[in-house]
């Protein structure tokens, strides 16, 4: 948007007026009722499970991660709301209209994992084709393309073809196309990939910024420490079937927390049978170190620590990481390694580190 | 509103692509070669240029829409372009429609480029007032080309560039020689014969589009032809083109 002098701001800000509040308050931004989707391989008739009984809800205004190991439906979902594959059965609702019509995607944007573009067009080009395409008239399109251009830091090439582009600045230019109609609702598949380290905070400032203006954001990520910073909630898909909805609040701090507790002295003290599940000691070239693994167990583990003299030095809580909890959840679908392997592994292989 | 804008980037990704340019260079090529030949034609020189000339637009086309009009859709799956068109407010008879009109359009300016040199060297060797006729023939190979690339975006949108270009071509042919194969297919025995004629009325029928021999005379065509043949065009084409958004209506792009 223009400034009143005609100067060009050095973000775009959205308007978005036009919509009537009735519409924007009334339906959720995201909503799938058992929607499934099922792929019959044509010569072996063989079905594969592609999604199976999804029944979401997304809030408006909310940013949902949506996580779950290659393969479990994160794509499939993803596609299925943007209308790039047809549901075998269920249905979906975006901003309150379904899926089925074309016109549902008008306050969408969306970005593909991995985007392909037309490599004759130029940054410019391209993003008006996108903005016209998704409703905006020409002379805002053209407006809109270079703010955005500009804003993805593409601004001072804008006459480049995207056959010299990047894989990082096709993800940027990416990202521009899916805000540069103004959406309400976000969908971002992988949004981060192929992205330096500078791009990812580029691209989650974004998110950020759309969040508190109000957008709703829907988006699969592997990268789970950004997922931990921009999500309101976290939904983790798992075989094809939706396995868990929380806040991240929920599932990382609701989890129990790994306590090290560091000791001045290495005399080897001998664990209490009641806590060896629990506790375990490692060698440290200063002292010891005792890894606490129920938190619960604190208030008894210190006392006993100080009354046999191990000379506490810190007690440092260590909160598990959505990564660890996605991998746990994982396990126990058999998508990795069994839950057990995980949880019973992970102590050994610190004492060997 | 979409469908426009569909054909106007298909326009211009065909217009940018080498090959029509190259289509271009070669049909100039062609009437030079004409020019070259013709001393060899006793007499006939004027007659052969027309002939090659129209000849040459509709053979030029036919070799663009083999070559960029059955992989129009096929390409965009493939390298995943559509995920950024289908995943906006845009229906899939839309996206097809707009693929169309964008290669028609890019294949009408190749047809009036071509056309415009034919006068170009009709002018040249005294004998401008062939105009009528060659704008007439150039228009009739327009709509011939308008049916087959609607031919090659149905088959485009079900199949590979290779098999598509192989199905166009077949039903170019087929089209091509309609009324020789309903001919033939009296000699043979009935369920054979049901099979041919049902191709050969399945098939375009392009010898419509065809003035060829009229314009070599220099003869222009009548009002009732071109109508016929334009009405005929437009149906077929909105067939074709219903048939294509049909199939491609619940297909998955994975």
């Amino acid at each position: 948007m223009q400034t009143p002098t005609g100067s060009v701001p050095d973000r775009p800000v959205p308007d978005r007026s036009p919509i009537p509040l009735g519409s924007r308050d009334a339906a959720p931004a995201i909503r799938a009722k058992a929607l499934s989707k099922f792929y019959r391989n044509p010569w072996t008739l063989k079905v594969t499970r592609g999604l199976e009984d999804l029944s979401l809800e997304l809030p408006r205004g909310e940013v949902m991660g949506y996580l779950g190991p290659n393969g479990a439906g994160k794509t499939t979902t993803l596609k299925l709301l943007t209308g790039l594959l047809k549901p075998t059965s269920g249905g979906a609702w975006l901003l309150g209209e379904s899926i089925e019509h074309p016109s549902s995607r008008r306050r969408l944007g969306f970005l593909p994992e991995q985007p392909y573009f037309y490599d004759y067009l130029n940054g410019m080009e391209y993003l008006v084709m996108a903005g016209r395409l998704s409703g905006l008239q020409s002379h805002d399109a053209h407006r809109q393309a270079k703010l955005w251009l500009g804003r993805v830091g593409l601004g001072d090439r804008p006459a480049l073809k995207l056959r010299k582009y990047s894989k990082g600045m096709l993800q940027r230019l990416g990202l521009a196309a899916a805000l540069v109609h103004r959406p309400e609702l976000l969908i971002l598949d992988e949004p981060m990939s192929g992205l330096d380290p500078f791009g990812r905070r580029d691209v989650r400032d974004l998110i950020l910024e759309q969040k508190h203006l109000g957008v709703t954001v829907l988006f699969s990520s592997h990268i789970l420490p950004d997922v931990e910073l921009l999500c309101d909630r976290v939904a983790i898909v798992l075989e094809g079937r939706l396995s868990r909805v929380a806040t991240v609040a929920e599932i990382v701090h609701g989890a129990s927390q790994r306590i090290e507790i560091s000791c001045a002295s290495d005399a080897a003290l001998e664990i209490p049978p009641a806590w060896r599940r629990a506790l375990y000691r490692e060698e440290r070239p200063q002292g010891a170190l005792y890894v606490l693994e129920q938190d619960a167990l604190l208030d008894e583990v210190l006392p006993w620590l100080a009354s046999s003299g191990a000379q506490v030095r810190s007690v440092v809580p260590h909160r598990n990481s959505l990564e660890t909890l996605l991998l746990a959840e994982a396990g126990g679908k058999s998508q990795v390694a069994p839950r057990d392997a995980i949880e019973s592994e992970a102590p050994e292989q610190r004492r060997s580190a | 509103m979409s469908p426009l804008l569909i054909a106007q980037n298909t326009y211009r990704e065909a217009t940018r692509d080498r090959v029509m340019a190259g289509m271009v260079t070669a049909g100039i090529v062609l009437l030079v070669m004409t020019q070259i030949a013709s001393p060899l034609a006793l007499g006939e020189g004027t007659r052969l240029t027309v002939d090659l000339g129209l000849s040459g637009i509709s053979m030029i086309g036919l070799l663009a829409v083999l070559l960029v009009g059955t992989s129009l859709v096929a390409k965009e799956l493939e390298r995943r372009t559509i995920y950024n068109l289908l995943s906006r407010p845009i229906s899939r008879s839309a996206y097809l429609v707009g693929k169309w009109a964008g290669l028609t359009a890019a294949l009408w300016t190749v047809a009036a480029a071509l056309g415009l040199a034919l006068w170009i060297t009709l002018c040249l060797r005294g004998a401008g007032g062939h105009v009528l006729s060659i704008v007439e023939a150039t228009y009739l190979a327009g709509l011939e080309l308008s049916v087959i690339t609607a031919l090659a975006v149905l088959f485009s949108s079900l199949s590979t560039p290779v098999l598509s270009a192989l199905y166009t071509l077949g039903i170019f042919v087929v089209g091509q020689w309609s009324y020789d194969l309903r001919e033939l297919a009296a000699k043979f025995p009935a369920p054979l014969s049901a099979v041919m004629r049902m191709a050969a009325d399945m098939a375009p029928n392009l010898p419509l589009f065809n003035m060829r021999s009229l314009a070599s005379g220099g003869s222009p065509t009548t009002g009732l032809h071109l109508s016929l043949a334009t009405g005929y065009a437009l149906v077929y084409i909105a067939c074709v083109l219903a048939l294509a958004t049909a199939a491609f209506e619940s297909r998955d792009f994975k």
